[in-house]
């Protein structure tokens, strides 16, 4: 009875599921993540449409011979070559490139939003070097004019996370690019929540006067101590204790109950291979490394273990942790197996996340390896998804997934390129014939919108 | 014609022997500094360009490559590079100094290191010179006095110790100068009063000491450019305004991202622009008006500007300079205006020679793989003044340590 009792009067508070031991002696109660301030998200209206004379990177890695796609209620239902109509809407894509939407791993759009105001600096709480409890929505300015112009260079779904100057940073949060009043009507649904960690310099540079830690020695005991309290926390949950419910190690638990992805920014290849043992250690796993400007150093080890790693093209240098950045990061990173992906952490640089993956692919078979552009694309759309636990939703054009689709005006390499059409679930969000385009609050009133 | 949007198919057959200092270049697409284009063969014999035309034949021994484009290198304008090692290692980095000392006196040439592991970074991506721009801090808008230089490495780098003096106006301007615009305005016009004060002591002047005082004075008489960096609208009518006052200033506006709202003033009043084609948000309530389409305005208007890479990461950005002048075209700037911009224009406002393409003339010159201004794009060779400069770097070594597909197996220290 005691078991039921406490079963009950969680559920009210925690929302815990419980299940009942084998053997009758031992009750425990799965941890279950509480949720809140749940999607509202609901794509825009859309008509059934047939994509016709297309040329198709569908994201998979191979190459297709399917040149046409019908969409139908904002999924994709029918994808081949010369497919009929059936009644839906024809759109003769006369040879151009029809490709997924493209996905941005790590954007700090909406919680640094432009402009760059003192007020609008909502990405780091540097309060605490653990701040496992906050999250990313929450900082989330949905007027943030960058989402419309990164809507415009083809970006569908992206992920906000908070800053890296703590060691827990808190939760991030899956964005559908799509125009709402409220980042509820922008959350993806049911894409899991993320946290946020940070290896390196920026931990130790903001916190190292302020009480630490000071050193990449203190960063990894920080990380240790919060495991430990956050297993203990979650076995007490399991054990039917009770404990009073805490925010910060609610997100650790629901890391080491696997429903939380860890996306960790980490520059240094040493590091990466400390993180990886740090994860073993407590029985979670790395889902991504962020930035990982020497992933290119152990590729093997990120593919031996399943890690992920979300890079730059091109940017190195800005201090000590990327000085060793190459050009060949990214393709060097996907011939050694592992799962490698672009992303921006930039509101300039989110808008031609194909031109950073053209200059990284290119450089790649400059170097010697033989990548394909259907392969080079894994990086733009299907990996991320992958990363963020969306990929069953989106990142590929398959039939079933959701219909987020960009048709380009060129081959979608070139710098010359540009999106014509961008497709979310189906819905036309941007046209760049009739000038359909979003457009926040706070451009309204200026002579460019004039 | 060949239609140059499109990349080509390059290939590279190597001679016999192992030295050739003969290079044949088949069916290039030759880009000139003003953005002009044909397409011609191109023989160089120990770097000089023996023959231009079409269907010629290859002398024997030369490496010969085929389908590749030919164009003057490219200047950035705006750099950081060789004044700064790692942005966030304050002892690296020499681009800000706060003193009381001096201001507009403080020489980035005193500073430059050609051997900055950057320089040949971006070398290999095709920028061979550059404007290096120091920046303002503490309580003065005054950043010091840039340098050009050519970026081959050499301890001869130097072009021009006094090729610039900036400041800064508008939001970051002001901010140094205690508040407001208003202030930022007065410490400038107090400081081109001091240019024309008779001092007895060296601290006497309104806001400049004598020696920065005598160091703005070649920027009054219009010697030295004065880099200016502002974007709104009104900062760059002040701007203009004190052109109307100060009428020998030879002045360059940095940023600009709000040109477009004052595109024919900028034109008539000779006012230079260096923008930034990407800078398409309202950074800060200086840009409330930044818009993709700032470049085609001014092109249009006949306002004489280059294109760079603007942001924080100046100088590790600098490599991609033709990726910016690229989305301009993307977004509908004439390919010539574009390419100019990041050549011809900047070459002429800062006195660099680029070098004649003809037949005769020692080859300065960069062969790419494909249009330059596509980012997929990159550099097989550089000649400057008949040279051949190195395209390795430290990131290519990094990269040759560590390419899968080498079959180099010893361990990775001793590679």
């Amino acid at each position: 009875m005691k078991t039921l009792r406490t079963c009950l009067a969680l559920s009210a508070a925690l929302l815990v599921a419980c299940t009942a031991a084998d053997d009758g002696e031992k009750e425990t109660i799965a941890f279950e993540l509480p949720t809140a301030f749940p999607s509202t998200y609901e794509p825009m209206p859309s008509v059934a449409t047939l994509i016709t004379n297309a040329v198709i990177i569908d994201g998979t890695g191979e190459a297709t011979s399917a040149n046409s796609m019908l969409m139908t209620d904002g999924r994709i239902t029918a994808i081949g070559t010369d497919l009929s109509p059936n009644g839906a809407t024809v759109l003769d894509a006369g040879g151009r490139h029809v490709t997924p939407g493209i996905i941005d791993i790590h954007s700090h759009l909406g919680n640094y939003p432009t402009p760059s105001v003192n007020a609008h600096g909502d990405g780091n709480e540097v309060t605490s070097p653990i701040t496992s409890e906050v999250s990313a929505e929450h900082g989330v300015w949905p007027q943030d004019p960058g989402f419309d112009e990164a809507l415009q260079g083809g970006v569908t779904t992206l992920h906000i996370l908070p800053g890296s100057a703590n060691l827990f940073g808190g939760r991030g949060v899956t964005l559908r690019n799509a125009p709402s009043r409220t980042v509820q009507g922008m959350k993806f649904p049911n894409a899991p929540y993320t946290l946020k960690m940070a290896c390196g310099e920026n931990p130790k540079r903001v916190y190292g006067d302020r009480g630490g830690p000071g050193s990449r020695m203190g960063n990894i005991a920080g990380y240790r101590k919060n495991w430990i309290k956050a297993a203990e926390y979650k076995k007490k949950i399991e054990d039917g204790d009770e404990p009073t419910r805490d925010l910060q190690l609610e997100t650790l638990a629901g890391v080491l109950n696997g429903d939380i992805l860890i996306q960790m920014h980490c520059y240094r290849a040493d590091e990466m291979a400390q993180i990886i043992d740090l994860s073993k250690e407590f029985g979670y796993q790395v889902t991504t490394f962020h930035h990982a400007v020497e992933a290119y150093k152990i590729g093997d080890l990120l593919a031996e273990n399943g890690i992920c790693a979300a890079m730059w093209a091109d940017w190195y240098g800005f201090k000590m942790e990327s000085y060793d950045g190459i050009l060949e990061n990214i393709p060097f990173v996907h011939a050694a197996g592992a799962c490698a992906m672009i992303h921006s952490d930039d509101d300039k640089n989110i808008q031609r996340l194909n031109q950073e993956v053209a200059k990284a692919w290119a450089n790649g078979n400059r170097a010697g390896l033989d990548i394909s552009r259907d392969e080079a694309w894994t990086w733009l759309s299907t990996n991320p998804a992958k990363a963020l636990g969306i990929l069953d939703e989106t990142g590929t054009l398959e039939v079933g997934k959701r219909a987020d689709v960009v048709i380009w005006n060129g081959d979608p390499y070139s710098t010359f390129a540009r999106p014509d059409q961008v497709y979310m679930d189906g819905a036309l969000m941007f046209d760049r014939e009739s000038g359909l385009k979003p457009q926040s609050d706070f451009r309204l009133g200026t002579e460019l919108a004039r | 014609m060949k239609h140059f949007l499109l990349a080509s198919a390059v290939s590279i057959l190597t001679a016999s022997s192992a030295f050739a200092q003969d290079m044949f270049l088949d069916d290039v697409a030759l880009l000139a500094a003003d953005g002009t284009n044909s397409v011609t063969d191109i023989q160089i014999r120990d770097g000089i360009i023996t023959a231009m035309a079409q269907d010629l034949v290859a002398v024997d021994g030369s490496t010969v490559m085929a389908g590749v484009f030919v164009s003057p290198p490219l200047v950035t304008a705006v750099s950081t590079l060789g004044i700064v090692d790692i942005g966030a290692e304050r002892d690296t980095n020499d681009t800000t100094a706060n003193t009381d000392l001096a201001s507009v006196s403080l020489r980035a040439a005193d500073s430059f290191n050609p051997h900055e592991v950057h320089i040949a970074n971006a070398r290999r991506r095709g920028v061979l010179y550059g404007a290096i721009v120091p920046n303002p801090t503490g309580d003065t808008i005054f950043g010091g006095t840039g340098l050009v230089a050519v970026l081959d490495g050499s301890d001869a780098s130097i072009l021009d110790d006094t090729g610039l003096v900036h400041i800064a106006l508008g939001e970051a301007g002001a901010r140094r100068a205690g508040g407001s615009r208003a202030a930022a305005m007065a410490q400038l016009r107090g400081a081109l009063d001091d240019v024309r004060r008779t001092f007895q002591t060296q601290g006497e002047g309104d806001v400049l000491r004598r020696r920065d005082a005598r160091a703005l004075r070649a920027v009054v008489a219009g010697r030295v450019p004065l880099m200016i960096s502002a974007s709104r609208a009104s900062d760059l009518l002040a701007i203009i305004a004190l052109k109307a006052d100060y009428a020998s200033l030879d002045i360059i506006v940095v940023g600009a991202e709000e040109a477009h709202l004052v595109a024919d003033e900028l034109a008539s009043a000779g006012i230079k622009v260096i923008v930034d084609p990407h800078e398409n948000l309202p950074d800060s309530f200086d840009s409330v008006n930044a818009s993709l389409d700032n470049v085609m305005v001014i092109d249009e208007a006949g306002v004489d500007y280059a294109i760079v890479g603007l942001s924080s990461f100046r100088t590790i950005k600098a490599g991609g300079l033709a990726q910016h002048a690229g989305n301009a075209v993307g977004n509908g700037l004439p390919f010539e205006a574009a390419f100019q911009a990041i050549t011809g224009t900047p070459a002429r406002w800062f006195g660099i020679d680029l070098g004649d393409i003809e037949v005769g003339q020692p080859a300065s010159l960069v062969v790419w793989d494909g249009n330059p201004l596509d980012a997929m794009s990159a550099p097989i060779a550089i000649y400057r003044n008949g040279e051949a400069l190195s395209l390795e770097s430290r990131m290519t070594a990094l990269r040759d340590r560590y390419n899968p597909a080498t079959d180099d197996d010893r361990p990775y220290k001793y590679r």
